[in-house]
């Protein structure tokens, strides 16, 4: 069961969220812990943990009213804090161990906090919202416990929690990873996008096209796009419905992980709801029923005519009736239902404004009809173009060079096969995290400076073990590299850094 | 530190409870509910109570050390009496016997220091008003006058802005806050505002310690947007740093650990001791006076780069001038002198140790800094007991300490307290040698004349055996390839756009780095290239992954060059434009020059070190 074999595999780390705004009054403080995890920690522990985090963020607003806490690092733990709405403070604890290859990057683990906030926000929206609905909170803490269990069970690996760690470092979460197309093919691409939002007969629909588990096309905004290329990866492309088969993916760990902690079906709620305080007043185990599970692991499958289909969304509580899943967008804010179509290694997502549709599912399946009559032959051709030029796991490989490449303006990035990276030392990756840790340092001063210029910066270092580990910062793109196998000369690094970039970066960081 | 005007102060300051805006409102509180509440009222309450007998006992019109050792044997006498012999009162003995020895030198010389302190007392006080001039971290975070920090004007001794407290928006804006405190939460210093204002605030800090150590951790550092906040905690003694400055987390540590040690010289660790008895034993009064101390070497975090290179300098000297200081020394290191020193500002003449005594480069750094951040040192002959982290932190050593002209002074360190007549005798000896064999306007000279330049760089390889003192040397000959690349640079710097750089030897602990030529006009330039060198000291040397060999650092302000041997380790600034291969070129030139002329720079053959 996925939720409890999470719970019970715990020691090395803590998550919490609270908010600041409730439990004010003295006796009340438990009133402001809206997710704990392990849930299973003695209160007076909890408590503890908030106590220290709020403690401090208000210590460090006495210095830094613009931006208070954001880690704590002691001998034994890190405790990395993100502030995900206004009072709305979430902070993971993770406990550093050597041994244990324990070693953490702080931006690495804020990006994790992110993800599983911007993704409840897709599914649920705004924790404030939801909190301002309904004060005593109780379905929220619900909705909370079972979204974030259903994501930490994607880092379980051989029933320990794993974090990205320093092993991680050619990665970047929070960007999408695109499919290079030619210029045929991005042709058949753009017209298969105008005929399907024609199909759905509204102007403001949206669509999302991936081949494998690499964006192909958007229609939507960066930030959504992040998001929903994020659960399709996640969820809904090929490989992550047939999770076992292959592993490549850039982001996430293999898949083996996730079956692991699959079960057949979902737990009992009493394993769900066992972690839960009775103290809250309200019976958790029935909260826990009527909970979306959009994470859930298995609920996806593909459908006879090609549609992805799911009874994670249900008419009703306790209904049997599935409904087209929902999402919200969060540059407009509007609802919209969520169909995705899949043909071999194409995934067709789109969106229709729940507003658009007048007869609910009826007008769902009309559209769906309508897409399926004019679409699926341009589905199979952009299909079969994508997959021709398609150079395998290893497309992006680039032999002597581990790579990360990250566009912060596109949100793109691009890296190494895993494959790959994993052939480094542990030591190159150490090297490599400590660098980008100093980066992340600089970039966030430069932030906060804001003197009207990105900053600028190139290191290139020669680590005890010989290998380069390079990072190259340029007008909002960021470079990451090892070479391992390099000459020792710093012209021979820098010069295989300046090839790569003429070659696969538009020389955006060549220097001449 | 808590001078006498501590007073009204003391019981104005209120605890955690009423008044400080934040620290007493009502967030903090709860943050810390569970735990801690009663430690910060207890904190804040203790020390109103104390400060204001603090002040009390103060306000007797006490003089310099002498009020302070009556003091400490007051505070002591009773554990004294009861327990033997006491850390207090040993400490209290060690300021005693410079006060009697420097009587007795009184009457036989007519012009003794009658007290350590009693000049610094008045220089920290005086200051107070002369602030805001020079240091680019004394002023307010928003305010940006260049103008202002530019300014070549002389730093400032002393504590300043004694009138804020944690209420004050200028003291919340302060760009590096260094704060001393006890583990009960009494504050001992504070870099900005009067410690007894700041006893709440203090007994925050000791709270949050605390309660990461009641979880069975320690805390470390805090990151808030451009905030640092450091802590240390050594037994009884928790420093924290909050900066907002660029400094990487590895420095600020640093830092502390200077501080720290700063008060274990003028202490030693034995007032642990008086914790152990005491846990509210308030500290301030044994460090009286010691503010400027603590200014002054705060101040060198951001000039003076063997706070973070671990290493001492040498001033430029003719080695047969060196070698001659070096053999005077050693004759009286040879009558039971531990230690002698010869200094010219923070910079080393010659240094002798008896056999197998090593002295570590912080220890000379601190002690320096002791001895020129004291004005009582300069008026006359000094035997004051000093306590070397690095050699031994539990124990005293007795420096006699002079200065020979204006900025180079002679300290003779000794194990032994009675020894002041033996070694003034030495002094003696020492300095009728010195003025005979021109050792001192040699120094002098030398101070004129500078180290090394980048504009002096050799291009060319060939004449090996160089020389840097242009008076020792026969004159460079200017080269056809130097004066075209010169005038390539447009005057500025060095070849190939050098601009600086610095060059510690390993096994010498010592460092040369070159005389500051444009573009470093301003202190703040100077601070800035400093900083980008400290961040480069710790990226480089990584505790958790071993020291990196080379690094080249690009961004807006220079282009950085480190490289790491087993021998050596040079820090190079260029030209953000420069050309990484002649750059590199550079670089290997600089190191040949630095061995070419390293009889001249560094102290060589000389045995204090025992490895």
């Amino acid at each position: 069961m996925g939720l409890s074999s999470v719970a019970s595999n715990s020691e090395g780390m803590q998550l919490c969220i609270f908010d600041l705004r409730r439990g004010q009054n003295e006796g009340q403080e438990l009133d402001k812990i809206l997710f704990f995890y392990p849930a299973d920690l003695p209160f007076s522990t909890q408590l503890s943990v908030i106590g220290l985090s709020e403690g401090l963020i208000t210590f460090t607003r006495i210095f830094s009213p613009e931006a208070a806490c954001e880690v704590i690092e002691a001998e034994r733990h890190s405790h990395v804090f993100f502030e995900a709405e206004p009072d709305i403070w979430m902070v993971v604890i993770v406990e550093k161990n050597k041994e244990a290859e324990a070693i953490w990057r702080v931006e690495g683990l804020r990006k994790v906090l992110k993800e599983v906030h911007s993704l409840f926000l897709m599914f649920h929206g705004s924790i404030r919202s939801l909190l301002e609905k309904e004060p005593a909170a109780g379905s929220v803490r619900s909705q909370l416990y079972i979204f974030i269990m259903d994501y930490l069970s994607d880092f379980l690996s051989s029933k320990k929690l794993q974090l990205p760690s320093f092993r991680d470092s050619l990665k970047e979460r929070a960007t999408v990873q695109m499919l290079t197309v030619g210029r045929e093919a991005a042709i058949e691409v753009q017209s298969l996008v105008r005929v399907v939002e024609s199909c759905t007969g509204s102007q403001s629909s949206h669509s999302l096209l991936l081949f494998q588990d690499l964006l192909v096309s958007t229609t939507l905004s960066p930030d959504d796009t992040i998001n929903l290329f994020t659960y399709a990866v996640l969820r809904l492309t090929p490989r992550a419905l047939s999770a076992g088969l292959s592993s490549w993916s850039y982001l996430r760990k293999g898949s083996a992980a996730s079956t692991a902690v699959t079960g057949p079906t979902m737990g009992s709620t009493t394993s769900l709801s066992e972690p839960f305080h009775g103290s809250r007043g309200t019976s958790a185990g029935d909260d826990h029923s009527h909970a979306v599970r959009p994470l859930q692991h298995d609920r996806w499958s593909k459908g006879r005519d090609g549609f992805l289909i799911t009874d994670i969304w249900q008419a009703e509580p306790g209904s049997l009736v599935s409904v087209t899943p929902s999402i919200w967008l969060q540059q407009t804010e509007e609802k919209m239902y969520l169909c995705a179509y899949q043909h071999k290694s194409l995934t067709f997502i789109f969106l229709i404004p729940v507003s658009s549709v007048i007869n609910g599912e009826q007008g769902i399946l009309a559209v769906k009809q309508l897409v399926l009559e004019h679409a699926s032959l341009k589905m199979l051709k952009v299909e079969e173009k994508l997959s021709k030029g398609w150079g395998g796991e290893n497309a992006y490989h680039v032999s002597g060079y581990r790579y990360l490449l990250v566009d912060g303006d596109r949100n793109l990035s691009r890296a190494s096969p895993p494959g790959k990276v994993a052939t480094l030392t542990k030591d190159s990756l150490l090297a490599l995290s400590k660098l980008r840790e100093e980066v992340d340092i600089e970039k966030s001063r430069a932030k906060w400076d804001n003197d009207g210029h990105e900053k600028d910066l190139e290191i290139c270092t020669r680590a005890r073990n010989n290998a380069w580990v390079i990072s190259q910062v340029t007008r909002g793109k960021e470079l990451y590299m090892v070479l391992e196998n390099a000459n020792e000369t710093l012209l021979y690094a820098s010069d295989a850094v300046q090839k790569f970039s003429n070659r696969y970066c538009n020389g955006a960081f060549s220097l001449d | 530190m808590s001078s006498s005007d501590g007073g009204d102060d003391g019981s104005a300051s209120s605890g955690a409870g009423s008044g400080p805006v934040v620290l007493g409102s009502k967030p903090i509180e709860d943050g810390f509910s569970q735990l801690r509440v009663t430690d910060l009222a207890n904190g804040g309450a203790a020390n109103d109570g104390d400060a204001e007998a603090a002040a009390a006992e103060g306000s007797g019109g006490r003089e310099g050390i002498a009020a302070e050792v009556g003091e400490v044997e007051d505070g002591g006498a009773a554990s004294a009496r009861a327990g033997g012999r006491s850390e207090i009162e040993e400490i209290g003995e060690a300021r005693v016997m410079w006060r009697s020895n420097s009587e007795g030198e009184g009457e036989a010389q007519g012009s003794p220091s009658s007290s350590g302190y009693a000049g610094e007392r008045g220089s920290s006080g005086g200051s107070g008003s002369g602030s805001g001039i020079g240091e680019e971290e004394d002023e307010i975070e928003e305010v940006r006058s260049d103008a202002v920090s530019d300014s070549q004007a002389a730093w400032m001794p002393g504590k300043r802005h004694v009138d804020e407290d944690d209420a004050s928006i200028s003291w919340r804006k302060r760009k590096k806050h260094f704060f001393i405190l006890s583990h009960s939460g009494k504050p001992i210093y504070s870099r900005y505002g009067d410690e007894h204002k700041l006893a709440g605030f203090s007994a925050t800090l000791q709270a949050i310690i605390s309660f990461v150590e009641n979880g069975g951790d320690r805390v470390k550092l805090v990151r808030a947007g451009k905030h640092q906040v450091v802590f240390l905690v050594k037994g009884p003694i928790y420093l924290v740093c909050i900066s907002c400055t660029e400094e990487p987390y590895e420095s600020l540590r640093g830092q502390l650990e200077l501080i720290y040690g700063q008060m274990i010289l003028i202490l030693t660790k034995s007032v642990n001791r008086c914790f152990e008895k005491n846990p509210k034993f308030d500290m301030t009064p044994l460090l009286g006076g010691t503010d400027v101390v603590f200014s002054s070497l705060i101040h060198s975090f951001s000039w003076n780069p063997a706070t973070f290179l671990h290493a001492y300098t040498c001033l430029p000297l003719g080695y047969a001038t060196r070698q001659a200081a070096g053999a005077v020394l050693q004759d009286v290191a040879d009558s039971g002198v531990l230690f002698a020193i010869l200094m010219c500002k923070h910079k080393v003449v010659s240094l002798v140790g008896a056999q197998k005594a090593s002295l570590h480069p912080d220890d000379m750094l601190l002690l320096a800094n002791f001895v020129m951040s004291s004005e009582s040192f300069r008026t006359s002959e000094n035997f004051s007991p000093i306590c070397l982290p690095r050699y031994n932190p539990m124990a005293f050593l007795y420096a006699y300490v002079h200065y020979l002209d204006v900025e180079t002074y002679l300290m003779l360190l000794t194990t032994s307290s009675d020894a002041f007549y033996h070694l003034k005798d030495c002094r003696m000896r020492i300095e009728t040698v010195l003025l005979k064999s021109n050792v001192l306007s040699e120094v002098q000279r030398s101070m004129l004349d500078g180290g090394m330049r980048v504009e002096d760089l050799p291009i060319d390889p060939l004449p090996r055996s160089g020389s840097l003192l242009p008076r020792l040397g026969q004159g460079r000959p200017v080269t056809d390839s130097q004066e075209s690349l010169k005038e390539a640079y447009a005057g500025i710097g060095g070849p190939a756009g050098l601009w600086h750089f610095i060059y510690r030897s390993i096994y010498l602990d010592q460092y040369v780095a070159s005389e500051f030529s444009p573009p470093f006009n301003t202190l703040r330039q100077q601070k800035r290239l400093y900083r980008a060198y400290q961040k480069m000291y710790a990226s480089m040397h990584d505790k958790g992954i071993g020291a990196h060999k080379t690094q080249f650092r690009r961004d807006e302000h220079y282009v950085l060059l480190c490289w790491v041997t087993q021998d050596f380790e040079l820090y190079a600034a260029f030209d953000p434009l420069a050309d990484k291969a002649s750059a590199i070129k550079t670089c290997n030139r600089v190191c040949q020059w630095v061995k070419d002329v390293e009889n001249e720079i560094f102290l060589l053959g000389a045995s204090p070190f025992s490895w």
